[in-house]
């Protein structure tokens, strides 16, 4: 009687807070990339960015945020210089 | 015709891996299809006395890997079908006293002579996970409506999608109408949308589970129970046949018109 009066007064059920919980959980544990891909990824990064501007190898950081309900891949570069033709 | 290769697991300890292994095995063995069920946790065997069988056990399964006596001498039948066999896990060995690849021949090995072999895994996903997994051709990940549960069974089926293992199947254990009616535990629908994997059954909490284990008897030999009906349909669905789903209580009348007035 008491939670469905919780309830009348906006309290979510423990289900649709057990499922909210684990929409998150999930996606954090799905986006655990360990190590060696993570610098494998800042590689291919730096290669692809390296075709069209000179850029500072070491400043390359390549790091995945966890927002409250999407995950963001955020990449700081120090751009040296942009080539005016692609160089391939 | 080779034989299907099935392994039960979870991540989670716990969740009713070998009640499933036992039931579902027990079901397809009474179809009249020649069934070999095989106790993979090493030093935490459970399955013979799941299945009554605990008294028989002579050889196990590192003796049959190691050499030490041919397969037939592990198999031990079943009390009551004879076209129904399990191989003990070894109790006082270690987990790495079996790699994948033997487990791989040995498995190999049954499913030519039997039309199912079903693996019971350990809980965990370090060496006996990898070598229950090694063999197979179907996973069945067993999950409970808990939290923790549910995280674990996402592990195991990104680790299983990762060792290329794609015919995955979700069993929904222990599930609580009443709570699913009342909107406190997740239901069906909730836990296939986070974890996407197709849903082969769901199995209703039940006391009966408890007073079967107690005897040593599968559920599914009781006529009238509703978790026994439910391994039932569960192992059909293995064998081809069209069921119609398990009802989880979510989408009476009732459980929609509450869905309406608080979401």
């Amino acid at each position: 009687m008491l939670s469905i009066l919780k309830r009348f007064f906006g309290e979510k059920s423990s289900g649709q807070v057990a499922r909210k919980r684990m929409q998150l959980v999930l996606m954090h544990d799905r986006m655990d990339i360990t190590p060696d891909i993570m610098e494998a990824l800042k590689n291919d990064i730096i290669g692809v960015l390296s075709r069209y501007m000179e850029i500072d190898n070491k400043s390359v950081k390549v790091n995945l945020e966890q927002g409250k309900d999407f995950t963001a891949l955020i990449s700081n570069v120090q751009v040296k210089r942009v080539y005016r033709h692609a160089s391939n | 015709m080779a034989g299907k290769t099935i392994v039960v697991t979870s991540g989670k300890g716990g969740v009713g891996k070998t009640t499933t292994v036992a039931n579902l095995g027990t079901t397809l063995a009474k179809k009249k299809h020649s069934v070999v069920m095989i106790d993979t946790d090493i030093g935490l065997r459970n399955l013979d006395v799941v299945m009554g069988l605990e008294n028989r056990i002579v050889y196990n399964l590192v003796d049959v890997i190691e050499g030490k006596c041919r397969k037939e001498q592990a198999m031990i039948r079943d009390r009551k079908l004879p076209n129904l066999y399990i191989i003990p896990a070894a109790q006082t060995r270690e987990k790495n006293s079996v790699t994948p690849e033997q487990m791989k021949t040995l498995c190999g090995d049954l499913s030519a002579e039997f039309d199912f072999v079903i693996i019971d895994c350990p809980a965990g996903i370090e060496q006996g996970f990898k070598n229950a997994i090694a063999g197979a051709d179907t996973a069945l990940v067993v999950t409970t409506p808990e939290v923790s549960a549910i995280r674990d069974a996402d592990r195991v089926i990104g680790l299983l999608e990762a060792s290329l293992l794609k015919n995955i199947h979700l069993i929904i254990n222990r599930l609580n109408v009443k709570m699913v009616k009342r909107g406190d535990s997740m239901s069906t629908d909730d836990i296939l949308a986070l974890l996407s994997v197709p849903l082969l059954g769901v199995v209703p909490e039940s006391e009966e589970v408890v007073v079967s284990t107690n005897r040593g008897v599968p559920l599914v030999h009781e006529r009238g129970s509703k978790a026994g009906a439910a391994f039932r349909r569960i192992a059909a669905r293995l064998n081809g046949e069209n069921i119609a789903p398990d009802e989880d209580g979510s989408d009476g009348f009732f459980g929609r018109m509450k869905r309406l007035i608080w979401n």
